[in-house]
């Protein structure tokens, strides 16, 4: 019951967020030069013909207006319409969510398992030939550019070796696998690293603690002290930082997905606001907002069950 | 546990098992140009034209050569003061089965003519209006005479439509699943992705198309449509970088032919704005550019130096003229004799422009401008051009028709809507004549015209120009027959996949 309450008023205290996350976009738009009507019609258009269009969208209106008509139609669950096809952006955020979804979660995945195992590793023997190569090539994972990966990637494991897609998402659930498996290794290579630092350090700091000298010196086993009591102690500094780069990947995905032509979120959002399509932009960020929100709370959760001291 | 390595295996499975799903017999296209409407009216945008022509037939077609040839019009009669023009159609059928009648071609046409939204209704100015004569008989009057008229009933915004659909399910339906009467029809419309489009089985041509479907994907990197094509995910890549062009073609399975366009790059100095209002500076600016090399280094060699405000590819194009040849002493004198020595100029680039402004503003700056670059992205670039809020830029254009005349109320026309391109440039003999030429029924009197007011502009430096560069688009050897015209239409129909 107590948890129930905690993810009520979690979610209660999201409201005021998405609020400000609104306004503060739709100032941001509003304020941004560029006529989202003449990058529409083409730009041999007149400049009476793109004012009548300007007209008909509302455009002219005045800002706060604009703003209320907005926050008004948003409290009825209706996110607007795209100003470029017309459609509405709930239907482009269905449409394009599920992808990023699915390729975040396909990262997590392919990030989680050589996290836990080189960390370990790595914490077995502390500077040890295998610690400094790892870190060596952590650092090398760190400081390549995501786009560039990308493109050494497809390049090599697409069209010299033709293993993977280099594009798309395909359209049943093995292709999504296949089409997403060099985007989410891109991610990886970066992410790595990073989290397995970071468990490295947390099991270093938990293996010098006087609970592991009282363990062992009650005959447990180094394996069972690690397993109970480091390990689980050790991920909870991960895991927030985890949670973190989780939310930074839904919204950072812009850039694997523009490397390998992925229809996600990131997409349509750069796309959106290059095209001034103020709505989507609105709508998108409303979403990743909800997102990180959700996210965080997740993780919240676990650690609470990871550490019952954790008080939720 | 799955671990990285198991994972890459399972993988691996279904990427054999899925290997034999892939479409055979559909033309897959990417382009960095978004599709953004279906409704022929509604856009003038490059990615909606490559769209409409696939999705509309026009009452008249142009073949391989350029020749315009019958389409839906099966015969036509021009009038001896050439005011009114009369069709004759032929038996045809929208992709629902329904008939095209006369009704259909008149409203669609006086739409993309009369409607306050229609996006680009420049060429149809003279048009006073189409009617439907009788069931397959439609007429159109003009105000005024206009040579090119016929030659407009085949561009991308004459397609026509269903007015039973457009009345019956209103615009917005329309413009995202209309009833089609060209070579393909909505498969499904993924906005922001891409459109997928079958064949129409009651198109007009028999036999056409003779692939089952096309899909118009939208990538944004041009890395990425490179990697796209050279993995064979798809059968041509509208725009190879000029850097690539050779890596690309070097592929067995990949051609990169260079093909004629009506695309034009430049340097558009703001004529209102000090110090490009005066011709010695601009004379200055553009005797400081070796516009020679310049192409070189942008296109490798790939494009032709440009000598006119219009494009080469345009019918009357002036051979026998050019801007001031490269000379910066003589430029800067040029500047001092002026008292613009030292003249602070402010480049305003899209990001696509980034080496033209390193190249500009070294050139600029030995022969005597203080040149700084300002960068700014596509939306604000319009904004601040449009409103003339700026010295000068760099840009290109290309005009939907191989006749001038809706290059020249583009490009260098101050009474046209557009100002010259937003430069400001306005030259009332130029103006004149350019609705002179429009008028003008004989085709030497009319070429002369149009030689003439190149030889203008580009005197006075309207734009300077730079370079022609051709299209460079990448196809795959599975497929035959397919190439972008100058007119930005894909010849999908006449495509054929050979292995």
């Amino acid at each position: 019951m107590k948890i129930l309450r905690f993810i009520v008023s979690r979610l209660l205290q999201s409201v005021p967020v998405l609020l400000g996350v609104s306004i503060v976009t739709f100032l941001l738009m509003v304020n941004t030069p560029g006529d989202p009507i003449r990058l529409l019609v083409g730009v041999r258009a007149s400049d009476e013909t793109i004012a009548i269009i300007r007209d008909r969208y509302g455009l002219d209106d005045p800002i706060l207006s604009q703003y209320f008509t907005y926050l008004g139609n948003l409290v009825q669950g209706d996110l607007g319409a795209s100003l470029r096809f017309k459609v509405p952006v709930s239907e482009l955020v269905a449409q394009f969510y599920p992808v990023t979804l699915f390729l975040v979660v396909y990262s997590i995945v392919l990030i989680l398992p050589p996290v836990i195992l080189l960390s370990v590793w790595s914490a077995k023997r502390p500077n040890g030939p295998a610690d400094q190569i790892i870190r060596i090539v952590g650092v090398i994972g760190l400081a390549m550019p995501v786009f560039w990966v990308g493109l050494l990637f497809a390049r090599f494991f697409g069209v010299t070796l033709g293993l993977f897609p280099v594009s798309g998402f395909g359209t049943t659930i093995p292709e999504h696998f296949l089409h997403l498996f060099l985007p989410s290794l891109t991610t990886a290579i970066w992410v790595v690293p990073i989290l397995t630092r970071n468990l490295r350090s947390a099991l270093l700091d938990e293996m010098n603690r006087d609970y592991v000298t009282a363990g062992m010196s009650k005959g447990l086993g180094a394996p069972q002290v690690f397993r109970t009591h480091v390990f689980p102690n050790s991920l909870l500094p991960t895991l927030n930082l985890f949670a973190v780069i989780v939310a930074y990947l839904l919204g950072g995905s812009v850039i694997v997905e523009t490397v390998y032509a992925v229809p996600g979120m990131g997409k349509l959002m750069v796309d959106s606001i290059l095209a001034r399509d103020y709505f989507v932009v609105q709508g998108a960020t409303l979403v990743f907002a909800l997102t990180t929100i959700v996210v965080m709370l997740a993780v919240d959760i676990l650690s609470a069950l990871i550490d019952p001291r954790i008080n939720t | 546990m799955i671990n990285a390595k198991g994972l890459v295996i399972v993988t691996f499975a279904t990427a054999t098992l899925a290997g034999g799903a892939i479409a055979q017999d559909i033309v897959r296209i990417a382009s960095p140009n978004k599709v953004t409407t279906l409704d022929p009216i509604a856009s003038a945008a490059a990615g909606n034209i490559e769209a409409f022509g696939q999705l509309y037939a026009r009452l008249l077609r142009k073949d391989a050569e350029g020749k315009l040839q019958p389409a839906l019009a099966e015969s036509w009669t021009v009038s001896d003061d050439g005011l009114t023009y009369t069709f004759e159609l032929r038996d045809a059928k929208f992709s629902d089965g329904s008939e095209i009648t006369a009704e259909d071609v008149a409203f669609s046409l006086n739409r993309v003519a009369k409607d306050e939204a229609s996006a680009y209704p420049a060429a149809y100015a003279p048009v006073s209006a189409f009617t439907a004569v009788d069931e397959d008989t439609v007429s159109l009057t003009l105000d005024y005479p206009s040579a090119p008229m016929l030659s407009y009933m085949e561009i991308f915004n004459a397609g026509i439509v269903s007015k039973d659909d457009v009345e019956a399910r209103g615009e917005d339906a329309f413009a995202a699943d209309p009833v089609s009467s060209g070579p393909f029809m909505v498969d499904v419309w993924k906005p922001n992705d891409r459109l997928t489009l079958k064949a129409n089985p009651n198109y007009w041509r028999e036999g056409y198309p003779k692939v089952a479907g096309a899909d118009l994907i939208e990538v944004q990197d041009d890395n990425t449509r490179t990697s796209m094509m050279l993995a064979g995910e798809i059968d041509a890549n509208r725009g190879v970088p000029f850097a690539q062009v050779d890596e690309v073609d070097a592929s067995d399975s990949v051609n990169v032919p260079l093909s004629p366009s009506t695309l034009i790059y430049g340097v558009m100095p703001n004529h209102t704005k000090p110090p490009f209002d005066n011709l010695n500076v601009r004379k200055a600016a553009a005797m400081a550019l070796n516009r020679e090399a310049t192409t070189k280094a942008m296109t490798l060699g790939k494009a032709v130096v440009a000598n006119s405000t219009l494009p080469n590819a345009l019918t009357y194009h002036n051979a026998d003229i050019a801007p001031p040849a490269y000379d910066p002493a003589a430029a800067r004198e040029l500047l001092e004799s002026e008292d613009a020595l030292g003249a602070e100029i402010t480049l305003m680039i899209t990001p696509t422009f980034e080496q033209a402004a390193t190249l500009l503003k070294a050139q600029w700056d030995a022969a005597g401008f203080k040149t700084t670059v300002e960068r700014v992205d596509g939306g604000l670039w319009w904004d601040r051009l449009t409103k003339g809020d700026y010295q000068v830029t760099i840009n290109w254009w290309y005009n939907e028709t191989e006749d001038p005349d809706l290059a020249v109320r583009w490009a260098v026309c101050g009474s046209c809507g557009n100002n010259s391109y937003y430069t400001n440039y306005n030259n009332e003999d130029v103006n004149q004549m350019v609705e002179d030429a429009l008028r003008e029924q004989d085709d030497a009197k009319r070429g002369a015209l149009y030689k003439e007011i190149q030889r203008i502009s580009t005197e006075e430096l309207a734009q300077i120009p730079l370079y022609y560069p051709p299209f460079a688009n990448a196809y795959s050897t599975r497929i035959k027959g397919l190439t972008l015209t100058p007119a930005l239409q894909w010849t999908l129909e006449e495509t054929e996949i050979v292995n």
